[in-house]
């Protein structure tokens, strides 16, 4: 009885409180805030005093007046962004090839020694050959450029040149359906995608966010980068005369970046429209005032938060990559080893697409880091047919110091002008490499845009390098 | 797939045929989804809105007009009817018909899944607002008592949709109907713009053209025989009375026409410095929120800073810091007292 009284009572407030409420009308929630902020604005007359303009406020328009310029905004950016990358790929070419000397040929062979003393075989082969050889060249290869290019990038951050360059992108990106910091979203991808797709935490927008992570994939990675140079030096720069080889080349290498971004400014308009026209959207952008960049911090918190939390990550998916990787090449069924045969298996269906089986195999168990793509592609390459004097043996990677030795692997192995053209498309458009996936889905906490981000470039790479090796069948 | 042109255009009709599939709208799913919709138990439902819609209003309501209004012919309709009379929803009195309690708070409960949805979309997703009312109207069909009321808690019981219409409580309550139409308002009143009538089409298709929504104050400025002009957020606008009537307005006894004379921030040049005013109801939920949050909120001071290079967005100078804008938002924001120098504000 008691019960049915103290029901009936809630009841009774519950409607007052509805009564009150439509007494009220819409416009509550605005004149709440109103009012807030003018008690706010009395309270800091009362207590705060400003002495005259900053002097600094006068410098800072100017700045401004320069970096958000019509004729100098665009140049301004491109050149410190083309000098971030410049000194990102010069400078991590000496520290690279010194952990790649002590991981990869020092190391390695002291360990695989040692270990073939203590274990049987192929106990050594998983654990040294397999886990410990993907870890090193995830190491040696993703380190010293991560560890230039984030702090780099954090700086013009911390210094506020970024949110200028945001501020300069965004009507670009708006006629995409994206935010402009997609703009600095997508630069970082191109040196890392999981910190690129960290980095999308900078857009508040919930749409604008989950546009940015889905086609941050779009941007060529480091790890990438490596790829294209090889395969364009090999097969598109050596279409024509040596002279102009590396113009060409670049040119090849400059043009698949290039179509990453138009890819990712389709890719997002398409969403903005189709799957996510129903997220929530906003759009705002503050532009904080210049400041002298903290340069310690910065080192420090790009290190950890960015570099070496990336680096952990990538690590991670490695070994158990490394240890799939030397298992199928090991392990044989009737004499030939696993690898073969789904090599044999899917050779019809990837020359449908211009590719060949070791390059899906490669994507396959490479997914990992894009980086172990080549050296992957090199030693199945070796053991499909059967070479003999390069590589170290069935499951262990490696990569070849001289291009043109590459070059004859790659040839032996079928290659043509259009599987290298294909092989560069499909590096920029497949699947996002494991950090990634696992970045995504970390960052959106949902299933469904993980599995969207991870399934839409592999269906646009087999697309795109379907309709291209079906022209280039049909013209030759 | 030995031959390239068999195999290209076999890849050409793949990629036809999924985005046929998968268009939104026109796609196959989206019709599909579309043409489970006109079921028997939908129409039924839209019946009773209307039926309730009209009691509401205290407008009588016909066979012809139901059928008018769900777009079905008039033999439909009275099948509709009869089996509504049967399941004790309605009563028909001569050519009138009116909904039983029953009747009524069944009509109800689908309002009030229909605004709460509305609500939703208006505040939570970032679905234009031509579409809240027909994805409202699909959904009302679809979600439960239950999952509605769990939406309702989980935005804080609001207590109208985003058109301005009370939400009916849990209980089945809602507020008397105390709009009139924009004809019968006085000159130098102010009201709120609750409702525009969506039938017939041509009369509401002219007042969208016109800017005229839902949540626009109004502020009555002249009636005279055959004129009706007004201004609306502060745009003068002049309709006939049968126009003007499609219009339902709530009065706003004690507002002040805050929006008369005001500009859209937009229009703000370079080192020019306003007095914000006001942010219009079409910037609703996150977004409004977020404006709010940055300090654009009456009487607040924002000058213009700087523009980026492509012209788009504007850098504002807001409570001590710099935000930009998109021209898009910048218009949905009034401002007046514009001023030309520029200093910086002390508050």
């Amino acid at each position: 009885m008691k019960e049915v009284a103290k029901n009936k009572e809630v009841e009774d407030i519950l409607g007052m409180a509805n009564d009150l409420k439509w007494d009220l009308g819409m416009g509550i929630h605005d004149k709440i805030v109103s009012s807030l902020y003018a008690d706010a604005a009395q309270i800091a007359r009362k207590t705060v005093s400003i002495d005259g303009e900053r002097p600094a406020f006068s410098f800072e328009r100017k700045v401004d007046k320069v970096v958000t310029s019509r004729l100098f905004g665009f140049p301004i950016m491109f050149v410190l962004l083309a000098l971030v990358f410049w000194i990102t790929i010069s400078g991590a070419n000496y520290p690279s090839g010194l952990l790649a000397s002590l991981l990869l040929d020092t190391l390695h062979p002291l360990l695989k020694s040692a270990a073939d003393g203590i274990m049987p075989w192929w106990l050594s082969g998983v654990l040294v050959d397999g886990a410990y050889l993907a870890m090193a060249w995830v190491i040696a290869v993703m380190l010293p450029p991560m560890a230039i290019f984030f702090p780099l990038f954090t700086l013009l951050e911390d210094l506020g040149y970024l949110p200028r360059v945001a501020f300069n992108m965004d009507s670009l990106f708006r006629k995409a359906g994206a935010h402009g910091k997609q703009a600095l979203t997508m630069s970082m991808g191109f040196g890392c995608n999981a910190a690129g797709v960290i980095a999308a935490r900078v857009i508040d927008s919930p749409r604008e966010r989950l546009i940015a992570i889905i086609t941050n994939n779009f941007s060529l990675c480091n790890g990438r980068w490596p790829t294209q140079i090889l395969i364009a030096t090999i097969f598109i720069g050596g279409m024509v005369s040596p002279f102009w080889a590396g113009i060409v080349s670049t040119g090849a290498v400059v043009g698949v970046a290039v179509l990453g971004i138009v890819f990712s400014l389709i890719v997002s308009w398409g969403l903005s429209r189709t799957v996510l026209k129903g997220e929530a959207s906003t759009f705002s952008l503050e532009l904080p005032p210049y400041r002298p960049p903290r340069i310690f911090q910065t080192l420090y918190t790009s290190l950890i938060d960015r570099t070496l939390f990336v680096l952990w990550r990538a690590i991670v998916f490695a070994i158990p990559a490394g240890i799939v990787i030397w298992l199928v090449s090991n392990i044989t069924i009737e004499g030939i080893s696993l690898a073969e045969h789904f090599i044999d298996w899917s050779n019809p269906f990837a020359m449908i697409f211009g590719l060949n089986g070791v390059i899906l195999l490669a994507y396959i168990i490479a997914i990992p880091a894009n980086e172990i793509v080549i050296p992957t592609i090199l030693m199945l390459t070796v053991l499909v047919t059967g070479m003999t004097g390069v590589g170290e043996g069935s499951g262990v990677m490696f990569e070849l110091d001289s291009i043109t030795g590459t070059e004859q692997i790659l040839r032996a192995g079928g290659w043509t002008l259009l599987t290298g053209i294909n092989l560069m498309l499909f590096s920029l458009l497949h699947n996002p490499c494991s950090t990634t996936i696992y970045t995504i889905y970390k960052e959106t906490k949902s299933v469904k845009w993980t599995m969207v981000a991870t399934v839409l470039p592999i269906v646009l790479g087999f697309m795109v390098c379907f309709f291209t090796a079906q022209l280039w069948y049909l013209f030759t | 797939m030995e031959n390239p042109l068999i195999a290209l255009l076999f890849g050409l009709l793949v990629v036809a045929i999924l985005t046929w599939v998968f268009w939104p709208k026109k796609g196959l799913l989206a019709r599909f989804g579309k043409a489970r919709m006109s079921s028997q138990r939908v129409l039924l439902e839209d019946t009773l809105k209307y039926l309730f819609d009209c009691e509401y209003k205290g407008i009588t309501c016909s066979l012809n007009s139901a059928a008018g209004n769900l777009n079905i012919s008039a033999d439909q309709m009275a099948k509709l009817m009869a089996h509504l009379r049967d399941m004790g929803l309605v009563i028909f009195e001569g050519s009138n018909i009116y909904l039983t309690d029953t009747g009524k708070s069944y009509a109800l409960r689908i309002v009030r899944v229909h605004r709460i949805w509305e609500r939703f979309l208006a505040d939570e997703t970032g679905v234009g607002q031509m579409d809240w009312h027909g994805e409202a109207d699909i959904q009302e069909h679809q979600v439960s008592m239950e999952e509605a009321d769990k939406l309702a808690a989980r935005m804080g019981n609001p207590a109208f949709d985003p058109h301005g219409d009370p939400i009916p409580s849990k209980e089945g309550q809602i507020p008397p109907f105390s709009g009139v139409t924009l004809n019968n308002l006085k000159e130098g009143e102010v009201a709120q713009i609750v409702h525009i009538e969506d039938e017939p089409h041509y009369i509401f298709e002219q007042l969208s053209a016109q800017g005229l929504y839902p949540g626009m104050q109004v502020y009555l400025l002249d009636v005279q025989e055959g004129k009706v002009t007004f201004a609306a957020d502060g745009n003068e606008c002049v309709l006939t009375p049968l126009f003007a009537s499609a219009i339902t307005v709530q009065p706003l006894p004690k507002a002040k026409p805050i929006q008369e004379g005001y500009q859209r921030l937009s229009e703000l040049k370079l080192d020019e410095t306003a007095t914000i005013v006001g942010i219009s109801s079409y910037c609703r939920g996150l977004q409004r929120r977020r404006l709010m949050d940055f300090g654009i909120v009456p009487g607040n001071t924002i000058a213009a800073e700087i523009q980026s290079a492509s012209g788009d967005p504007v850098g504002y100078r807001i409570l001590g810091t710099t935000i930009a804008i998109r021209k898009e938002q910048a218009n949905l924001i009034f401002v007046n007292n514009i001023k030309k120098e520029h200093h910086e504000q002390s508050a």
